[in-house]
């Protein structure tokens, strides 16, 4: 699904080179659930963001979906990751002016989707999330849990092949992180592709595979 | 997509009350005010646009070259319309009308009011756009004692005022003319104002002196045939007296209709492309102006409120939104704004427009039936919408979504400088208003405290009416025995305006190819005492000099035309005239016509009553204004029973005379105030973010142990440096700007440096009370909380 070949990283302020990542090399199958982990500053927001192609790499080259992502353009790679890959964030990220419905439909817009088509869509994703009674609350009304659960159900509505979450249980408590871990792994049964970054070692056992990083290298990567 | 925005757009509205309000009152104001300025503007540039034929109306005006400068008037000789008609083939119709509104009493029953009117030719029906209420044009002046009136006037006299034709209306207490028609009432933006129109012919039989081409007091007006270019009729017209009359020194040409109120402005004879036109350019750069500093608000909240919004940029870009749909989502959200401002303006506006005419001495309306208004507004707010939000949308959506989404701080040292910029733009704009506003009301009253030369203050004056003339003696001597009267006296021409020259005076000595323009008045002894005018040299006219040799008095500017030594004595006749008149006396100097002008010579002669026009009465200062004014009217009452005791006061009169200066004065006094109210509006909502922004920083200086006063200090500070370099770039701009204005008079002010040290102290002490209230609340604030929260 994903290839990351030589992919380095770096800073450069003045004279100081601050080197993030340093010649990762990362292959990512259809199916899989990758548990990014390491310490603070080893880097693993900053290759998560290089795979969903937020950010680019200083080097190296990238390719997803056999694509080469290192050759697009930035209208060409933001129209892949639009498609294809779903975000989730630790801070949830819900648009304040905007409710359920509304935040779940957002990423419908910025791909054309048509009224009725992105009524269906979303209906279906609140149906499946079971959150139909709270689609007209705003985020403030909120509990996290269901705060981050419409956040995966906004990263799902696009049918993405990928999804990319940064420490989605960062901001919950134990129960609700469970709750969020259980759903996205539930996801990946289902055949749906997670790379997730996080610190906690039980929230990585509900991966297939877990990558170490350390000073921006991949120090180890074992299969469960 | 667009809802979504919109739905966006309301929401965040509806969150942020305070800042929401700001923005949308301070553009509203900004809107506001630039309507009111395009109603005005709308109103000047449709002067005359009642008449259909506008575009081919034209009055005769004659440039008169004299040593120093060339005269530009509206007089002309009165056989001068009929042979342009007859024999320029471009001319359509020409109309020939009485030059100064004469007032004369209308009596209806025992209801007598002086009304106020011109005697025309019956072409100016035709010609002019007047449409007939009752009557009709054709037969409007058939008969010679007719008499058309306006809908006012015949409310006026008549309870029964729509059924008028064919009534009769006594004229001067003497001859009863039949009312042969009634016109819609003149619309104030009409340069022909009058309440009645009687037939030429009246006027014109009566004035053998009219008969000739040297004498110029008549207005012609000419309509030119379609397609007809002036400039053909003009060169016609150059020497067209001259062939009549060799050595007149008047040179006919026409002046359209389209520029009688913009730009009547003249000089050396040419059109100088000024006049009322400068003061609508001057008020719609203004109106701009102030919609700017209403945009830049806007902007600058919105920029400031930037790290808000920063994390829903930041979302949206991982959503997917390109760069393109973000810059459209911020000006849409820019537009609804503009859109609440424009419909709370219009509220200001129909709220604002009574006080606004009053200002303007307009009858202007909001009109919002007017597809046109309509469209203005939409053009306004668009804009608006547009400037507000273009800057603040390109900045929003240039945003990093990572950074962004990190919690990193912005680094917003680009923002901050546009901002800072914009608020020296707004505050810079405030200062020049201040400073120009003040230095227009110093000169305004420079020329009102002017020495004239004669005292205008404590001066009736009385049009001569009935017996007024014939009881002059008897009048005096009550007036005076009242104990509220100094003194009486008359004369054939108003003090205070021009009127009544010549060119043709010489004298011994004067200079061969000279040309001189004197005015000359004709009065009664008492006229000096009375005015106010000193006698210099020499006596006053004495009753018994009116016989010959020819006895005068002269002002001192004659004297000095004469050469060395006094004038006394000397003597002064008329090109071609042997007769001499001898100068028996100077009086000083006194100014007339043009208050801003230097003083122009005046020649006096002695006249009986019978023959003067007006009448001045000069009241005791120290008495109470209303008991002389009643003591007055019961001596005119019977003295002169027949007539309504009208009356002016000369200082009223020339008070007139700055009505256009007064309402430059007036109106940027109010923009002034807006413009430093709307700036206001925005440094308070910076200083409201820019105290929040800094809230942890406040905190931990608190702990660290600053005072209150320190930390309001440090919060002041920057805003204080933005209002003092809005000062450097102010002041030059406000020098240049009035010291253009100020050139135009040749009678001004210095600009004194005092004015540009008070405006930027009173630029800094609003700023400074306007960021105090926010400095002072954030420098209060308990440290706990602020730090507590990280």
């Amino acid at each position: 699904m994903l290839s990351l070949k030589n992919i380095s990283k770096y800073h450069k302020a003045g004279s100081l080179k601050t080197t993030i990542l340093n010649n990762i090399n990362l292959d990512v199958d259809a199916g899989e659930f990758v548990s990014i982990m390491g310490p603070s500053g080893s880097g693993k927001s900053s290759l998560l963001n290089i795979i969903g192609m937020l950010d680019e790499p200083s080097e190296g080259y990238q390719y997803f979906l056999n694509e080469p992502v290192h050759q697009l353009k930035e209208k060409q790679r933001s129209a892949l990751y639009k498609k294809n890959i779903g975000f989730v964030f630790q801070a949830y990220h819900l648009i304040d002016e905007l409710n359920v419905y509304e935040n779940i439909e957002t990423p419908l817009l910025y791909q054309d989707v048509k009224a009725a088509e992105r009524k269906a869509l979303v209906a279906d994703m609140l149906d499946r999330f079971q959150i139909v009674g709270k689609k007209d609350l705003f985020p403030s009304q909120l509990s996290g849990g269901q705060q981050q659960l419409v956040g995966i159900a906004r990263a799902l509505i696009v049918t993405p092949k990928l999804l990319l979450a940064d420490e989605p249980t960062g901001n919950l408590n134990s129960k609700q992180g469970d709750e969020i871990m259980e759903l996205f792994s539930k996801l990946n049964k289902e055949g749906m592709t997670i790379i997730q970054v996080t610190h906690s070692e039980k929230n990585a056992a509900y991966g297939s595979r877990i990558i170490n990083l350390l000073d921006g290298t991949i120090e180890s990567s074992k299969n469960i | 997509m667009i809802r979504n925005y919109i739905k966006t757009a309301f929401r965040a509205f509806t969150n942020n009350k305070a800042y929401s309000f700001l923005n949308i009152f301070g553009l509203a104001i900004g809107i506001a005010c630039a309507t009111l300025i395009f109603l005005w503007v709308e109103g000047e540039v449709n002067f005359d646009s009642v008449n259909a034929k506008k575009d081919r109306l034209y009055i005769c005006r004659e440039n008169e070259k004299y040593d120093s400068y060339v005269l530009t008037h509206s007089s002309t000789p009165g056989v001068m319309g009929p042979a342009i008609k007859a024999e320029l083939p471009g001319v359509a119709n020409v109309c020939r009308t009485s030059e100064d509104p004469a007032s004369l009493l209308f009596s209806v029953g025992n209801k007598s009011v002086f009304v106020s009117g011109k005697y025309a030719e019956a072409s100016i029906f035709s010609m002019f756009t007047l449409p007939f209420v009752q009557g009709n044009a054709t037969s409007a002046f058939a008969q010679l004692r007719s008499l058309v009136i306006t809908e006012k006037t015949a409310k006026k006299f008549f309870s029964d005022y729509k059924n008028v034709v064919g009534k009769s209306i006594r004229v001067g207490n003497k001859t009863d003319y039949i009312i042969s028609g009634v016109i819609k009432d003149l619309p104030s933006n009409s340069t022909l104002q009058f309440e009645w129109l009687m037939p030429f012919k009246l006027f014109y039989d009566n004035s053998p002196w009219l008969w000739k081409w040297s004498n110029y007091s008549l207005s012609t007006y000419v309509e030119l045939k379609p397609g007809v270019n002036p400039e053909t009729i003009n060169k016609q017209l150059y020497n067209y007296i001259q062939r009549r009359e060799p050595t007149a020194i008047g040179h006919t040409f026409l002046f359209s209709m389209n520029d009688w109120h913009l730009r009547d402005s003249f000089k050396d004879g040419k059109m100088t492309g000024g006049g009322q036109i400068e003061y609508i350019r001057l008020f719609t750069i203004i109106a701009w102006i102030i919609l700017f500093i209403a945009c830049i608000n806007f902007m600058n909240l919105a920029t400031a409120r930037s790290e808000k919004r920063a994390r829903e940029v930041g979302v949206r870009k991982v959503l997917g939104a390109e760069k393109k749909s973000l810059i459209l989502q911020f000006i849409a959200e820019s537009m609804f704004m503009a859109f609440m401002a424009a419909v709370a303006a219009v509220i200001i506006v129909l709220l604002a427009l009574p006080a606004f005419n009053t200002l303007v001495r307009k009858q202007l309306t909001i009109g919002l039936n007017n597809p046109y208004h309509i469209l203005g507004l939409l053009v306004i707010t668009v804009t608006c919408g547009l400037i507000a939000g273009s800057y603040p949308s390109l900045y929003l959506s240039s945003f990093n979504p990572i950074a962004v989404l990190k919690g990193l701080k912005l680094k917003s040292s680009g923002a901050s400088f546009v901002r800072k910029g914009l608020v020296v733009v707004q505050f810079s704009v405030s200062i020049i208003l201040i400073i120009c506003t003040v230095i227009v009301y110093q000169q305004i009253q420079h020329v009102k405290s002017r020495e004239l030369g004669f005292n205008k203050n404590n001066l009736i004056e009385m049009n001569l009416q009935g017996q007024m003339s014939a009881n002059f003696n008897a009048i005096k001597q009550d007036l005076i025995n009242t104990g509220y009267v100094e003194n009486v006296a008359l004369s054939d021409h108003a003090i205070i305006y021009g009127g009544n020259n010549t060119n043709g005076m010489a004298w011994d000595g004067k200079p061969p190819g000279s040309t001189v323009l004197i005015s000359q008045r004709y009065v009664t002894p008492e006229f000096f005492e009375t005015s106010g005018l000193r006698v210099l040299e020499g006596r006053n006219l004495a009753v018994t000099d009116t016989g010959r040799p020819i006895r005068m008095l002269v002002t001192k500017s004659i004297e000095k035309l004469m050469g060395k030594g006094s004038a006394v004595g000397k003597t002064m006749h008329y090109e071609g005239d042997t007769t001499k008149a001898t100068i028996v006396g100077v009086v000083n100097d006194y100014v007339y016509g043009n208050m801003y002008n230097k003083p122009d010579p005046v020649m006096f002669f002695i006249t009986p009553p019978k023959n003067a026009a007006v009448m001045y009465v000069r009241t005791k200062e120290q008495k109470d204004i209303e008991k002389t004014l009643t003591a007055i009217q019961a001596v005119m009452k019977k003295d002169n029973p027949a007539y309504p005791f009208d009356y002016r006061f000369v200082d009223e009169q020339f008070n007139q005379m700055f009505l256009s200066e007064m309402l430059v004065s007036k109106l940027s006094r109010v923009f002034a105030a807006l413009a430093i109210l709307i700036s206001c509006l925005g440094l308070f909502g910076l200083a409201a973010y820019t105290a929040e922004r800094r809230n942890k920083e406040i905190g931990i200086r608190k702990v660290l142990g600053a005072s209150v006063s320190s930390v309001t200090a440090l919060l002041s500070k920057d805003f204080l440096q933005l209002v003092v370099l809005s000062c450097l770039v102010a002041f030059p701009i406000a020098y240049w700007t009035m010291f253009s204005w100020l050139k135009g008079y040749q009678y001004h002010i210095k600009i004194q440096w005092e004015v540009f040290i008070i405006a930027g102290i009173a630029g800094i002490l609003i700023a400074l009370a306007t960021i105090s209230f926010q400095s002072i609340k954030a420098a209060l604030a308990n440290p706990v909380k602020s730090l507590r929260s990280e």
